[in-house]
C-alpha cells in the first residue's frame, strides 16, 4: 500500500525554523575520539515519541544522536495500523505536537494515513532523516557499568553505544495472534489488525472479526461494505460514544495557517474539554453516571432490538476499560450481511470458528482485532542494568518506575510511556511532550555535569509508586473489571491516576536530588 | 456435596467443548424410531428443546449477577451450553424427520409465558432466586426427561448426543449446588430478611404465576408421553438430597422454598396447591396468541444446522 506523504504545512515549517536553534554543542566522548563511536543519546523507535525526542534534544543542543528503527519506514503504531478505517480517537488538533501544528488536517478525527503523513512531515521539516538507522531491530540493551555506557545490540550482531538511551519503542508496538485453541489449524487467511495484509481481497468473502475493541469497531464498518458475510465475535462489549467527526472547511484551514493563534485556541479548548472528561473516566462521580446514560441513550438510539442491546451493553463502570467512539459501528452490526456472535469461542478448526453453542462458523478469513501485547510485567527486549540486573525480572509482578520514565538501577535510561503514564481521557501526545521535556532535562544534566550515571534512588522510586498506587486504588480502572491496563493479578502498571495537568506538574520539575550521581572518570 | 474449585471447573468446561459437527447425523439408526413413538416423541422433543432454551436464558441472567469473574464466566459458558443442547435436540428432531425446512417447533403456552417473564424480568432477579430455580428445573425437567428419552429411544445417535449432554449437565449441577450452598452462608437473620424482601417483589410473584403452571403442564405432558410420574418425583427428590446435603445448603431459605414447593408438586392429594394451579394451566390454554408480544430475538437463535 502506498502512503501519501503530505507536503509539510507552512506553519509547521515556520515553527520548526523558529525552534531549531542550536543551544549548545554536544560533548565529544572519549570513545568517539578513539574511533569507536559513542552517541550522546540513542533513541529506540522512530514513532511519535522517538522523533519528538530527537527534535527536542537537538533544540537543546544534543546533536550526537541516532534513532534505531526496526522497520524500513518511520511512523511506529501509525505505520503498523493501516487497516481499513484506522483513525485516532482523539481530535487531530490535539493529537499532534504543540510545537508542530498542522493547519491542514482534513477532518476533526483524522485517519491513520493522514497521521502517518504528519509523522513523515516531522522527519522532513526537522531534518531527522540523517539520524535514523533503519532496520535495526533491538535484541538487547545492556549497561556497561565500568564505562557508564549503554550497549544496544541489534539484529545482525551490531552493537550501538550510547551515554544515554531513550526507549521509545512504544507500548502499542508488538502484536501477535491470540492464544485460541486450534488457531494453528485454520486453513484460511489470518490477518492481525496491526499487521494488515493490503493485498488480500475481501470482496465477496466470508469473514470473521475476533474482538470488539478500538481497532475492531473501526474495521467492521469498512469490511461490512465489501464482504459477503461478516461474523463479529465479541467477548466483552465496550462503552461506545458518538464521535463528533466532521471534515475541516477550507476556510478554517486558511485561518489556522494565517493566524496560528486560532488553532492554538482550538487546541486549548479541546485540551480542557478532554481534561473535564477525566471526571467521568478516571474517577467514579456523578459525571460518570451521566456518561453512562449518554452511552446507553446512544446505544438505544442506534440499536432497536432489546436483546442485541443487552449483548452490546457493558456491565462495568464507564472508564474501567478504554472508551470507544464511533458513529458507524452499531449500524454496521445490524447490516443484513453482519452477525454479532457473543457465544464464547470454543476453538478454531480448519474451516472456521466453533462457538460453544455448538455451531461451526465457516469463514474464508479471520481478522484478529485483539490488540497489542502491552508489556505490563516485562520488557519488549532484555534490558540489563547495574551489575547485570534484569528489568523484566524486577517487573515480573508489575512494572514500576519513577515518574513513569526512570527506573532505579538503570541509569541514564528514559522510557517513553513507561509505567503509569497512560492517559484514559486526553491525548497521548500531551503526555508524551512532558516525558520528552523531562528526558531532555535529564540528558542535559548528564552531559553538562559529565556524569557517568544519573540513577534514581530506590527509596524515591518506592515512595513515588506507593503514592501512585494509593491514588490508583480510587480510580475506575481499579474498580474490578479486567482490562489490558491491569496485570493478571490486578496490578495497574499502565495508567496515570489524574488529570493531564497533574501529569504535566509531575514532569515539570527535574529534581536532581532524587538521583544518585556518579561522575565520569576524568582520565577516560 | 463438597465445595467446588471453580477455577478448575472453568478449565474443564473449556477443555470439554463439543460441537454439532462432531456428530454424524446421517449415521444409521433413525429407523429405530417406531411409528407409534414418532408423534409422542415429536411433542416431547419440542418441550425438551424449549426447556433447554429457557434454561440458557436463565444462565444468561445469572451471569449478570455472579459475585465473581470466574462464576460469571462459567455461567456465560453454561448459557451457551444449554443453547447447544437445544440445538442438538433440534438436530435430532431434524434427523427423525420431525421438522420441515426452516421449522422451529412452537413452545407451549406455559413455556411461552415463561419466555416472556425471563425476557422481561430475569435480569432483575437476585442470584439467590435464579440460583435456586435453575437447579430445580435442571434436575427435574431436564434430568427426568433425558432419562426417559434414553430408556425409550434406541437410536445410537440419540445416545451419543445425550452422553455428551449429560456430561455437560453433570458440571452444571455441580456448580448449581455449589452456588445453592454458597448462598446459605451468612447470618440467618440476613438470609431471612433478604428472602422476604425478594419474595414480595411483584416481578417475582409474576414469575411464580408462570412457574407453577409450567411445572404442572410439564408433568401432564410427561404422563401423556408415557413417563411414570414417579420418575419426575424421583428426580425432584434429588434436588432435596443434593441441595440439602450440607448445613449451609439447608440454611439457604430459597432451597427450603423450592423443597417445600417440590413436596406440594409431588403430593397429588394437596388440593390447595393442585386445584388452582391445574386451573391456571387450563386457563392459560385460552390466552389468545395475539395477546402475546412478538417473541424476543434470542428465541430465534435456535438452529439444527451444524455449520453457519
Amino acid at each position: 500500500m502506498t502512503i501519501e506523504i503530505r507536503k509539510p504545512a507552512k506553519a509547521l515549517k515556520g515553527t520548526t525554523a523558529a525552534r531549531t536553534t542550536v543551544h549548545r554543542s554536544s560533548s565529544k566522548s572519549a570513545a568517539a575520539k578513539s574511533g569507536e563511536h559513542v552517541y550522546d543519546t540513542l533513541i529506540i523507535g522512530a514513532g511519535f515519541a522517538g522523533l519528538g525526542t530527537a527534535i527536542k534534544l537537538r533544540e537543546a543542543g544534543v546533536h550526537n544522536v541516532a534513532i534505531l528503527e526496526r522497520a524500513a519506514e518511520v511512523g511506529g503504531t501509525w505505520r503498523d495500523n493501516q487497516y481499513p478505517g484506522a483513525a485516532c480517537d482523539i481530535p487531530s488538533n490535539l493529537y499532534s505536537f504543540s510545537f508542530a501544528p498542522n493547519p491542514n488536517w482534513s477532518r476533526s478525527y483524522s485517519g491513520s494515513q493522514e497521521i502517518l503523513a504528519y509523522v513523515h512531515s516531522l522527519v522532513n521539516d526537522f531534518g531527522l532523516e540523517k539520524l535514523i538507522q533503519y532496520q535495526q531491530n533491538v535484541t538487547r540493551v545492556e549497561l556497561d557499568d565500568a564505562q557508564g555506557l549503554w550497549m544496544i545490540h541489534t539484529d545482525g550482531g551490531r552493537v550501538w553505544k550510547g551515554k544515554t538511551v531513550i526507549m521509545a519503542s512504544g507500548p502499542l508496538a508488538n502484536a501477535s495472534f491470540p492464544k485460541i485453541r486450534g488457531i494453528e489449524n485454520f486453513k484460511g487467511k489470518k490477518i492481525h489488525s496491526a499487521q494488515w495484509d493490503h493485498d488480500y481481497d475481501f470482496t465477496g468473502k466470508r469473514v470473521a472479526v475476533v474482538g470488539t475493541g478500538a481497532s475492531a469497531i473501526q474495521i467492521i464498518p469498512e469490511l461490512v461494505k465489501k464482504v459477503d458475510k461478516l461474523k463479529v465475535f465479541q467477548r466483552t462489549p465496550a462503552w461506545v460514544m458518538p464521535r463528533p467527526d466532521f471534515s475541516t472547511s477550507e476556510l478554517s484551514k486558511k485561518l489556522f495557517a494565517k493566524l496560528p493563534f486560532t488553532q492554538k485556541a482550538i487546541r486549548e479548548a479541546l485540551y480542557w474539554t478532554h481534561e473535564s472528561m477525566a471526571l467521568a473516566v478516571i474517577w467514579s462521580s456523578p459525571v460518570t453516571r451521566l456518561g453512562e446514560r449518554l452511552g446507553q441513550a446512544f446505544l438505544k438510539s442506534q440499536v432497536p432490538d432489546p436483546w442485541m442491546r443487552r449483548q452490546l451493553k457493558p456491565d462495568y463502570k464507564l472508564g474501567c476499560k478504554r472508551i470507544l467512539v464511533s458513529n458507524d459501528y452499531y449500524p454496521a452490526l445490524q447490516k443484513e450481511n453482519c452477525e454479532l456472535i457473543t457465544w464464547p469461542i470454543a476453538n478454531i478448526v480448519e474451516q472456521g470458528i466453533r462457538t460453544s453453542e455448538g455451531i461451526e462458523h465457516r469463514v474464508d478469513c479471520i481478522v484478529f482485532a485483539t490488540g497489542f501485547d502491552v508489556p505490563k510485567s516485562g520488557t519488549p527486549y532484555p534490558i540489563l542494568g547495574v551489575g547485570g540486573r534484569e528489568l523484566a525480572k524486577e517487573w515480573q509482578r508489575g512494572a514500576q518506575a519513577y515518574k513513569s520514565i526512570n527506573v532505579s538501577g538503570y541509569p541514564n535510561l528514559y522510557i517513553m510511556f513507561g509505567p503509569n503514564s497512560g492517559p484514559g481521557h486526553n491525548s497521548a501526545l500531551v503526555y508524551m511532550e512532558q516525558q520528552i521535556a523531562y528526558a531532555v532535562k535529564g540528558i542535559r544534566t548528564i552531559l553538562d555535569s559529565n556524569l557517568k550515571m544519573l540513577d534514581v534512588k530506590p527509596d524515591v522510586q518506592a515512595k513515588h509508586n506507593a503514592n501512585i498506587q494509593k491514588r490508583l486504588a480510587k480510580t475506575n480502572w481499579n474498580s474490578g473489571c479486567k482490562s489490558w491496563y491491569l496485570t493478571e493479578d490486578g496490578f495497574n502498571a499502565t495508567m496515570f491516576p489524574g488529570f493531564a495537568t497533574q501529569y504535566a506538574a509531575q514532569m515539570s520539575k527535574f529534581d536532581v536530588k532524587a538521583y544518585r550521581q556518579v561522575k565520569a572518570d576524568v582520565t577516560a | 456435596m463438597p465445595q467446588l474449585d471453580l477455577e478448575k471447573t472453568l478449565r474443564r468446561i473449556k477443555e470439554n467443548q463439543w460441537a454439532l459437527a462432531d456428530i454424524d447425523w446421517d449415521a444409521p439408526g433413525r429407523e429405530m424410531i417406531t411409528e407409534e413413538q414418532w408423534p409422542k416423541l415429536k411433542a416431547f422433543m419440542a418441550d425438551l428443546t424449549w426447556i433447554e432454551h429457557i434454561g440458557a436464558r436463565g444462565f444468561a441472567a445469572m451471569a449478570k449477577k455472579a459475585p465473581n469473574d470466574t462464576l460469571k464466566e462459567i455461567y456465560t459458558w453454561f448459557h451457551a451450553e444449554e443453547q447447544r443442547h437445544a440445538n442438538a435436540e433440534l438436530a435430532l428432531m431434524q434427523r427423525w424427520g420431525m421438522l420441515e425446512e426452516g421449522e422451529i417447533p412452537e413452545p407451549n403456552i406455559n413455556l411461552r409465558l415463561t419466555i416472556e417473564w425471563l425476557d422481561k424480568y430475569s435480569d432483575d432477579m437476585p442470584l439467590s432466586v435464579l440460583g435456586s430455580v435453575i437447579p430445580m428445573l435442571e434436575v427435574t425437567l431436564d434430568g427426568a426427561l433425558c432419562k426417559f428419552l434414553l430408556d425409550e429411544v434406541k437410536d445410537p445417535v440419540c445416545h451419543e448426543v445425550f452422553k455428551k449432554i449429560n456430561a455437560d449437565e453433570a458440571r452444571h449441577l455441580g456448580v448449581d449446588f455449589h452456588v445453592l450452598e454458597m448462598m446459605g452462608h451468612g447470618p440467618m437473620y440476613r438470609l431471612a430478611l433478604e428472602s422476604i424482601a425478594t419474595a414480595i417483589n411483584p416481578k417475582l410473584l409474576l414469575g411464580v404465576a408462570v412457574y407453577f403452571p409450567l411445572l404442572n403442564r410439564m408433568r401432564d405432558n410427561i404422563v401423556t408421553m408415557g413417563l411414570k410420574e414417579e420418575k419426575l418425583y424421583e428426580a425432584m427428590a434429588k434436588f432435596e438430597k443434593y441441595g440439602g446435603e450440607t448445613p449451609e445448603g439447608r440454611r439457604n431459605p430459597w432451597y427450603q422454598v423450592m423443597r417445600l414447593h417440590g413436596k406440594w408438586v409431588i403430593d397429588r392429594k394437596n388440593r390447595f396447591y393442585h386445584v388452582p394451579v391445574d386451573a391456571a394451566v387450563k386457563a392459560s390454554n385460552y390466552i389468545p396468541k395475539s395477546w402475546l408480544p412478538e417473541v424476543p430475538s434470542w428465541v430465534n437463535k435456535l438452529t439444527w444446522h451444524t455449520t453457519a
